[in-house]
């Protein structure tokens, strides 16, 4: 009954919430939510103990597939950001054969080596990819109306809904799979690694499982960011955007399941809003690198060490 | 609750379009601007990041140009006379962030008119664009479409003008007949490269070798180079490289013991490439980009207000940073400001139908045509004479003002082939 | 054909031997730190930015301007040390983060005292050595093939020969075995940060007159310098000199007889082979992954 009551709460909250910031924070405020896909099965990855730097790549797969199969084939907008997250999935499956061979340090830069491949594709093969400039004029999601509520997809607060109960239905089916067998044995491999290879279980097969997984979300996330802005290029997924992913999963923390989310929405509200806002413009950068650094030394453990520390103290009392 | 929610939307709706609206202010609340209030303009372009040179330097530019206008008291729309002020949003290059910031500018800050660089950007903002009905401007005028009814590209027509230089140096060389060519790849490399083919194409000089593309990522050019000169041309192009490329090209042709000819589209810092390589060697490069102290920008010819006195003034507050960049955004709000003055209005559809009635524009290098249905799918391309720039004795030196429209008009089928071959054309972009 | 052969194995032998400074740094680091020093492109680009400050603004003599390169970028590399990866020690990932964290410091002063277009340098000299009309070397990259052939033939004879090579081979192998022989952790680690930061930052300096400075110039660094080390094997000083030599005449040969970009696709291309035949690259042992 408590739970339920807080789900409700945080449910009335995101529906008030798009109402009381100002227009550009809405647009910001769906960037948000679809970058906190990204980064919550970047950290079903992690689990696992591997850290890729494809993982905006795999992204970018899903945004290209699902752009690609409404524009040229006519396909459904939702229907295409379900195909997005299918090609991001099965490309995962075909990478994992070279990338699984590799462990670490290799794994990190092998999925990098492999991003990069599929980015300088996109580049070389000007159809279908379009090249640098990539694809433009991306069919947006059809506007409809529940009767109370008029959806126009132009407008963030609109796409806002929309992709957040895409988010949070996704986020629930990640948190399913943590919890399930399945994600305690990813716990395991991490941890574990000798021990689990002892007792049976197919290190390489859970490490793929995971990967694919991920994936799939990610080309979701990718499916849902290309809907709105209508325009994909290559360097929309390069490198540099992989860095924040991973920076906000690092300083977020992944030991718990809010952590990179924690992550993602700290950072993104000190970079896009409140460095704006301080008219800090031109300066960013460097102010962003010196909260990384700081934060990382003085939170080791990430954003959600804090959060630990304060209900733990509650539960104390 | 959610009665509430339905009917702030629908205020919000009804702000869109009285937004779009305004100039025909149907009864609705006009948001013309009181006496004394300062127009402000949109910088939407980016500040930070590997591409910053493209838009910072600009920003500057415009900073100077706004001083100097709202000391002699501004700009004058009906009887009243506002300040002009900028307000800045670092979009990163980024289509979102680009969208977030033309959202920023528009609904919150209040902007009447945004300058972009365009390129990844553009399609970012385009239904931002369509939604306002806000006036839009870009660099890059493979933005345009027939979609982008409120986008113009008004000062420079990238990379069309690049052929001027040719038309120039077939006239002026005619010995010269064989060329090679290098480019990166990339949005602005692609469409350009097509553009000296057709160019060299209409002049009778042979290519000797196809373009040779390289990542925009690369450091060291002696490789390309040796490859260029491995067929002795009589001309290397060195097509829309940017000033990071041009530097470490022109410096390999030095050391390879390259002599002949070499057409750029730009030579920023060239006083620093004659450093690098020597007066002999970088005497007669060809280019497209004016210093604005030549005496040639004082002619009657020219738009743009006092031209020597904002290069003297950029040159004193950035001591050799002067580039295309510097004047090409300011060239911009001039063309806005005369267009506003001319409409009474700071409203965007005021001002666009102001700034293309008749068809023609003041473009900073002279009169000209709002251009570019065959190529871009919709006129909003100011199109007309473009300065071929040649150094002599060490210096850049404007040797005439040439007609795009006119080469067009003889060779236009070249340049649609050369441009349909690197799905180039508007109809083949996206 | 042989001219065109013989041009493009110099240009080669030039790429291999800055590339090879950048790639040994960025091994020793991650050898001896077990850290990925995701900043190694812009201590390339600090080493720059010395001479910019030094030799083409203050007519400081190039040299002399190189070997403060060296030096100012070597102490970078201990403030690194000191400040970031010490207190970070047991916690890898944290040191990649810090040292993204450095990285966009780094940019942001570049730009901040420099400015965000690029910067010039008057060329050092301009004779060119001519063996025949069309194959020919400038004497400015004779400059960084023979000081990097010097700097890399003392690195090895410092490695191998004095005490201070061995305990940082030792601690590079097994930092808990040289521990236990009392070789200080943090002293090995302080010298393997100033060699390897002060590496990157003079190849950064002695290229300088040669390539377009600017902020953002160190992303390309870094990723050529990811594939060479991979190529060549993560812990292996002596991999990552050939892995640079081969992807440098890789490179070198596809960008002159096809293009530029199918080039980058080469050489991922070859890393990604290495990956899948031998995981651990050309010379690399598992045991450091």
């Amino acid at each position: 009954m408590r739970n339920f009551v807080i789900w409700v709460a945080l449910a009335i909250a995101l529906i008030v919430l798009p109402n009381l910031v100002s227009f550009s924070q809405q647009e910001v405020l769906v960037f948000l939510t679809i970058n906190i896909l990204v980064v919550a099965s970047y950290r079903l990855l992690t689990l696992t103990g591997e850290w890729s730097l494809g993982h905006v790549v795999i992204m970018g797969v899903g945004a290209y597939a699902s752009a690609l199969v409404t524009k040229e084939l006519g396909l459904w907008v939702p229907l295409g950001i379900i195909v997005g997250g299918l090609a991001s999935a099965l490309i995962a499956l075909a990478l994992s054969v070279p990338l699984f061979r590799m462990k670490g340090f290799y794994f990190l830069i092998g999925s990098f080596a492999a991003g990069e491949i599929i980015r300088l594709l996109w580049k070389r093969f000007r159809d279908p990819f379009g090249g640098a400039k990539g694809i433009k004029g991306i069919d947006p999601m059809p506007d409809f109306s529940i009767g109370i509520y008029q959806f126009d997809f132009f407008e963030p607060v609109s796409y806002f809904y929309f992709s957040a109960v895409v988010v949070a239905l996704c986020l629930w089916i990640l948190w399913r799979i943590e919890k399930s067998p399945v994600g305690l044995t990813f716990h395991a491999v991490h941890w574990q690694d000798k021990l689990a290879q002892a007792s049976g279980v197919n290190l390489r097969r859970y490490r793929t499982m995971a990967f694919v997984i991920a994936s799939g979300f990610a080309g979701i996330a990718g499916a849902l960011l290309a809907h709105y802005i209508g325009t994909i290029n290559p360097n929309s997924f390069d490198v540099e955007v992989m860095v924040f992913v991973l920076t906000w999963a690092i300083v977020g923390g992944t030991g718990t399941f809010y952590g990179p989310i924690l992550g993602c929405v700290v950072l993104t509200i000190l970079n896009e809003i409140v460095l704006r806002e301080l008219g800090l413009e031109q300066t960013r950068p460097l102010i962003y690198g010196l909260i990384l650094i700081l934060s990382i030394l003085f939170m080791p453990n990430g954003l959600e060490s804090i959060v630990q520390k304060v209900t733990r103290r509650k539960d104390a009392k | 609750m959610f009665s509430n929610i339905l009917k702030k939307d629908l205020s919000r709706r009804t702000f869109l379009k009285s937004t779009a609206a305004t100039a025909l202010s149907a009864g609705l609340p006009s948001i013309a601007l009181a006496a004394g209030e300062p127009i402000k303009i949109g910088f939407l372009a980016p500040l930070t990041g590997a591409t910053a040179a493209w838009g910072a330097p600009g920003l500057s530019g415009c900073e100077i140009w706004a001083e100097k206008v709202n000391a002699a008291g501004g700009i004058k729309i009906g009887d009243n006379s506002h300040m002009i002020e900028f307000v800045s949003y670092d979009n990163e290059y980024d289509p979102a962030k680009a969208r977030t910031g033309a959202t920023k500018l528009i609904r919150e800050d209040g902007v009447k008119f945004v300058m972009m660089l365009g390129g990844d950007t553009w399609p970012g903002v385009q239904p931002v664009a369509d939604r306002t009905g806000m006036l839009f401007s870009t660099l890059l005028p493979s933005d345009l479409s027939p979609e982008t009814t409120t986008l113009l590209a008004p000062t420079e027509v990238h990379p069309i003008y690049l052929v001027t230089g040719v038309q120039w140096l077939a006239e002026n060389k005619p010995e010269l007949k064989t060329a090679v060519m290098c480019a990166q790849d990339d949005a602005l490399g692609l469409p350009s490269v097509a553009t000296y083919l057709a160019a060299f194409e209409a002049a009778g000089i042979e290519m000797q070798d196809e373009p040779l593309l390289f990542d925009p990522a690369t450091t060291d050019f002696a490789p390309i180079v040796t490859r260029l000169l491995s067929t002795s041309p009589d001309i290397v192009c060195l097509d829309t490289c940017y000033s990071d490329y041009v530097h470490p090209i022109c410096e390999q042709l030095f050391q390879q013991g390259y002599k002949g000819q070499i057409i750029s589209a730009t030579a920023d810092f060239y006083d620093q490439l004659i450093a690098k390589t020597s007066k002999e060697f970088m005497e007669g490069f060809i280019f497209q980009f004016p210093d604005f102290d030549d005496p040639a920008l004082n002619g009657d010819n020219i738009n743009f207000d006092d031209a020597n006195g904002f290069y003297e003034e950029y040159n004193k507050r950035f001591p050799g940073q002067w580039g295309a960049v510097s004047w090409e955004y300011a060239a911009i709000m001039q063309l806005w400001k005369a267009g506003a003055e001319k409409a009474g209005s700071v409203e965007p559809d005021a001002v666009l139908a102001a700034m293309k009635d008749d068809g023609k524009g003041k473009h900073a290098f002279g009169d000209a045509d709002w251009w570019g249905t065959e190529m871009f799918g919709i006129d909003n391309a100011l199109v007309g004479d473009w300065p071929v720039v040649v150094i002599e004795n060490g210096k850049a030196v404007i040797k005439g003002f040439k007609s795009i429209p006119a080469w067009y008009e003889q060779h236009g089928d070249l340049l649609i082939k050369h441009m349909s071959a690197y799905d180039q054309m508007w109809n083949q972009r996206g | 054909m042989f001219e065109l052969l013989a041009q493009t194995s110099l240009n080669a032998i030039y790429a291999a031997s800055y590339i090879s400074l950048v790639a040994v740094g960025l091994v020793l680091i991650f050898g001896v730190m077990g850290v990925i020093n995701f900043a190694h492109g812009e201590l390339f680009m600090a080493g720059s930015y010395v001479v910019v400050a030094l030799y083409a603004d203050r007519m400081v003599p190039f040299f002399v301007a190189v070997a403060a390169g060296l030096i100012f970028v070597g102490l970078l590399g201990l403030l690194m040390e000191r400040a970031l990866f010490r207190p970070l020690r047991d916690n890898p990932l944290g040191g990649l983060v810090a040292s993204i964290g450095f990285l966009m410091v780094l940019q942001a002063l570049a730009v901040l005292g420099f400015g965000v277009r690029m910067e010039h340098i008057p060329p050092v000299t301009q004779d060119v050595i001519r063996f025949a009309d069309k194959i020919s070397i400038p004497v400015a990259r004779v400059y960084v093939i023979v000081t990097a052939f010097v700097m890399l033939s003392a690195l090895w004879y410092f490695l191998k020969r004095t005490r201070f090579g061995w305990a940082l081979r030792a601690s590079a192998q097994d930092p808990e075995a040289a521990a236990l022989q009392g070789i200080s952790v943090t002293q090995t680690a302080m010298i393997a940060m100033f060699i390897g930061a002060g590496f990157a930052g003079m190849a950064g300096a002695l290229t300088a007159p040669l390539i377009s400075i600017n902020p953002h110039m160190g992303h390309s660094v870094i990723i050529t310098a990811f594939i060479v080390i991979i190529v060549g094997g993560v812990g292996s000083l002596e991999g990552a000199v050939l892995a640079s030599v081969v992807y440098a005449f890789v490179h070198t040969f596809v960008t002159t007889f096809f293009d530029g970009v199918l080039a980058d696709i080469t050489g991922l291309a070859l890393m990604l082979i290495v990956l899948i035949v031998k995981p651990t690259g050309l010379f690399g042992s598992a045991d450091r992954a």
